[in-house]
Order: structure tokens, then C-alpha cells, then sequence
């Protein structure tokens, strides 16, 4: 009994020193990656608003389908020469634009976006609403 | 005429026994001790003035007497039996202590675990000797020389014994200065004592109070019976560390522990009265209990030489000692034998992280006692 007795203290005792001899360690390695991840956020932080500023929207969307046209240029030059609506679809809802869904539909009826069969489709817009 | 002579009858002159002058004169010794010669003034003063108080002879059936079941006294000694007052005192010596030296040099926790060695021995030594089980846990435990700890053990497993245990355990603790340095020099060499300790890491906060969630739950996952104490040993450091309690914590360090301090040494003291305390039993622990607290001290001493056969950087031996739990009287002794040879090298903090670890260990061996003796 006084055996197994003493060989339990020690056992915990042990148990615990151990326990308290790497939780330090534990606890720098998780400093260093919170660290890192604030790091990191801060960096993307930094990026965001140069995207954002590079794609700034007007407060008051145009009624002009070809001004719109303007607006998502940017986008387009992102992509592939051809690509899939859904591509241009999730593109623009990453940047906030209003009602995609919508204005694609547009773009289609006016022929701005032209479709190659199987969701693939070409950006046509006439050099002279570029500059418009 | 007759009242007079009935009154008289009555009076504790008239119904003093030797066994209670006998206590008078111990329960003097003790609060001379504690006022005069400041030998742990905090528990021998209302130890020893409750011996005074327990002594006094009075009429039986009066409930006057602590064991006498609507006495006042008998109330106030139920925070002994149930093990209430050494919780409490737990809770504020947990809000008094400092655990940053141990996190920062954890094998020093090693020592705490040898010092607790004593306890098993007496343990043998006393059902050697003829006594019942429980009865053997509760003497052992005085080697762990923590007096709420013993007082809480033998409150579960032989509350008979609370008086004369109780007793033993706060005698040894205030006679470390007397006990613990003739054996500190017999068992090591004055190069050993000389050896200086490297100096300690800063903590982090961080480090401080994760370790106290941890600690309980490591300890008391091990010895589940250990819960009342460690519990709130943990919980007192917890308000100490986590920096939005202050408060609490400082009325666990003060108003309650010093509370919880004068009604269990007053009534512990009370408890000692000299027909119920003197008997051959008594002796029998006295003498138990400084065996107990003699190979404690040993052999956290021995413990210390062992670890240096392996450790690169040595460590100053002197510290087994404050393994035991006697908070902070033994790790002082350990200092102040360390700077009798050397006045520039300064072991109290080492000593500290040795004697908490062993505040754990005698804790913990409380729990495994009573689990023990529950199976």
C-alpha cells in the first residue's frame, strides 16, 4: 500500500512537472502563430484597399448599359479572353457590384456578351462606348 | 452554608484532575513559544490559548465542554470535523502563493514529491506498532507537515485522533527551525551547501494562470479525494493570477484564511482536553510524528544528492528540504542554513517552488490515503 501510494505522487508529481516544463514551449510556438496570422491579415489588409480603390464604384450606378459596360471592364480584363458567365458572375459579386444577375442579362440582349454554347462567352464591347 | 459549599464543588479548583494541569502548563508553553520566542506565532498563540481554554475544569453536562454536543465550543469545532476550516485555509494559501519560481525551474517539483516519502514510511511504521489503518493514515500524514492537510485527513479517517495529530502537525511545523537544520548539515557537505542556484526566468501572466487550470485538473483527475483541497488551493491562486478578482483574492489572503486560522487553532487547541488527550496513544503520535517529519526532511535531502548524479547543472541539495509542505517556515530554514555558509547566495525562491510542490504533494497524498482506506 505505501508503495503504490508513494509511486502515485510521484507518478502525478512527474506528471505535472513535465506538463509544466513544455507548456511553455507549447504556448511560444502558438504566440509565434498568432504572430504570423495577425502578420498576414495585416498584409491582406494592406491589399485590400488597392483592389478596392483600383475597382471603385460610383455611388449612383449609370442607367446607360454601355457606361455599365465601363464599369465592368476591369473585370473583364481579369479573365481569360473567354470565359464562363458564372466566372464573370462570382467576379463581380466579390466586388460588390449591384445586381450581376441582372445587369449580365443586359449585357446578353445587348450583345455586349456573346455566347460561344456551354456557358462560354466573349466580351464585345465597341471601342467607341470604351472611351465613352 | 450548603450553597456555598455546592458552588465550591462546582468550581474548577475543586475539580481539577493532574491530566488537565498537566495541558494548562503545555497549552503556556505553547503560547509562550509563540509570544516570546515568535515560533509561529499565527497557529502556537491560538493553539496554546485554546489548550488553556479546553482545560479549564468544568461540570459535567453543562454543555460547557467541546465535546459535549450543544456546547458553543462543540459548534465551532464542526469546521474541524467536517473538514471545513482546512478547505477555507486551503483557499487563502492558494491566494498567497507565488508558483512563478516552480514554472520557471519545474524539476525542482521532484524535490516536493521525495519529501513526501516520509509519509509512506510512517505509515508503516505505524501499523508496525499496532495501529488500525486509519488510524496509521492519519498519523502518517503529519510527515507531510501541513497541518489543514492532517487535520482534514483525520477528520474523515479517525476523528478520535483529530487532537493529538492536529497538535503534532502544527508542533512540528513551528519546531522546523529546531528539527530540519541538524539533519540539512548531517546530510550534506558544505561544498554542496555552497552550490548557487541559477537565476530564475520571468513568467508570463499568461503562463501563470493557464498553469493553475491545468494543475487542477492533472492533481485532482489523479486523486480525486483531494478535490476539497486542491480545489480550492487552485481556485485561491486562480483569484490571485487572473487580474480582475484582486479583491477576492486579497480577502482570501486576509479576512478569510486569518478567520478560518483562529477558529481551528483555537478549537483544535480546545479539543486537547487532558482526560480525552493524555493517553499512551497520544504519545505514540508525538513520537511518530517527528519520525514522519525527520525522513521527510530526508529524504528530500537525499532525493536532491540523486538528481545531481544526473543533472549537469547541479542543484544546491538543501532545497529537498523545504519539500515538505510547511509553507514558508521550511523554505526560510533552507535560506537561512544557505546564507550560514555562504551570506551572497540566496535560495528562498528555489525553496519556495519546492515547498509548493510539496503543498501539492501532501495534498495529493491525502486524497490517496483516504481513497486507500475507502476501498
Amino acid at each position: 500500500m505505501a508503495l503504490v501510494g508513494a509511486l502515485i505522487v510521484f507518478a502525478g508529481l512527474v506528471l505535472l512537472s513535465t506538463t509544466i516544463y513544455i507548456f511553455p514551449k507549447i504556448l511560444m510556438l502558438w504566440e509565434k502563430r498568432q504572430i504570423e496570422l495577425e502578420k498576414n491579415q495585416k498584409m491582406q489588409m494592406e491589399d485590400k484597399p488597392k483592389e478596392q480603390q483600383a475597382l471603385s464604384l460610383p455611388k449612383q450606378f449609370p442607367s446607360d448599359i454601355n457606361e455599365v459596360a465601363n464599369l465592368y471592364k476591369p473585370l473583364i480584363e481579369e479573365l481569360d479572353e473567354t470565359f464562363y458567365l458564372t466566372d464573370l458572375y462570382e467576379i463581380s459579386k466579390k466586388y460588390d457590384f449591384p445586381h450581376p444577375h441582372i445587369t449580365l442579362a443586359a449585357f446578353r440582349d445587348s450583345e455586349i456578351l456573346i455566347s460561344h454554347g456551354e456557358g462560354v462567352f466573349t466580351w464585345n464591347q465597341p471601342e467607341d462606348n470604351e472611351n465613352e | 452554608m450548603e450553597l456555598l459549599f455546592q458552588f465550591l464543588t462546582n468550581t474548577g479548583y475543586w475539580l481539577a484532575d493532574y491530566r488537565q494541569i498537566i495541558m494548562i502548563v503545555v497549552g503556556s508553553v505553547f503560547v509562550y513559544l509563540g509570544t516570546a520566542k515568535e515560533y509561529e506565532p499565527l497557529l502556537l498563540v491560538p493553539i496554546g490559548f485554546g489548550i488553556l481554554v479546553g482545560n479549564i475544569p468544568f461540570f459535567k453536562g453543562f454543555g460547557l465542554g467541546i465535546y459535549e454536543p450543544n456546547s458553543v465550543l462543540h459548534y465551532l469545532y464542526f469546521g474541524v470535523t467536517t473538514g471545513l476550516y482546512p478547505s477555507i485555509i486551503f483557499l487563502g494559501l492558494g491566494a498567497m502563493t507565488d508558483f512563478s519560481s516552480l514554472l520557471a525551474r519545474p524539476i525542482l517539483m521532484l524535490l516536493g514529491a521525495a519529501a513526501q516519502m516520509g509519509i509512506f514510511f510512517t505509515l508503516l511504521s505505524a501499523l508496525a506498532l499496532g495501529f488500525l489503518p486509519k488510524e496509521a493514515a492519519s498519523i502518517a500524514i503529519i510527515g507531510g507537515a501541513d497541518g489543514p492537510t492532517s487535520i482534514f485527513l483525520t477528520a474523515k479517517l479517525a476523528p478520535h485522533l483529530i487532537g493529538p495529530i492536529a497538535i503534532a502537525a502544527y508542533s512540528y511545523m513551528a519546531l522546523i527551525p529546531v528539527i530540519q537544520p541538524p539533519i540539512m548539515r548531517l546530510l550534506t557537505t558544505r561544498k554542496e551547501r555552497l552550490i548557487r542556484m541559477k537565476e530564475l526566468r520571468d513568467v508570463p501572466k499568461k503562463e501563470l494562470v493557464i498553469f493553475k487550470a491545468l494543475a487542477v485538473l492533472l492533481c485532482c483527475f489523479l486523486a480525486p479525494a483531494s478535490i476539497p483541497l486542491l480545489g480550492m488551493f487552485f481556485f485561491g491562486n486562480f483569484l490571485k493570477e487572473c487580474g480582475v478578482t484582486d479583491r477576492l483574492a486579497q480577502t482570501a489572503r486576509t479576512a478569510i484564511i486569518d478567520t478560518a486560522t483562529i477558529l481551528l487553532g483555537l478549537t483544535v487547541g480546545a479539543s486537547t482536553q487532558g482526560d480525552v488527550f493524555l493517553t499512551g496513544k497520544s504519545v505514540g503520535i508525538f513520537l511518530l510524528g517527528a519520525v514522519a517529519f525527520s525522513i521527510a526532511t530526508a529524504s528530500g535531502l537525499i532525493f536532491a544528492k540523486i538528481m545531481n548524479l544526473f543533472l549537469k547543472e547541479k542543484i544546491n541539495p538543501l532545497l529537498g528540504a523545504a519539500g515538505v509542505s510547511a509553507v514558508p517556515g521550511s523554505a526560510r530554514e533552507v535560506h537561512v542554513v544557505g546564507q550560514s555558509e555562504d551570506p551572497e547566495n540566496f535560495l528562498l525562491m528555489h525553496a519556495m517552488a519546492c515547498n509548493s510542490s510539496g503543498v501539492i504533494g501532501s495534498a495529493i497524498c491525502a486524497g490517496i490515503l483516504w481513497s486507500f482506506m475507502l476501498a
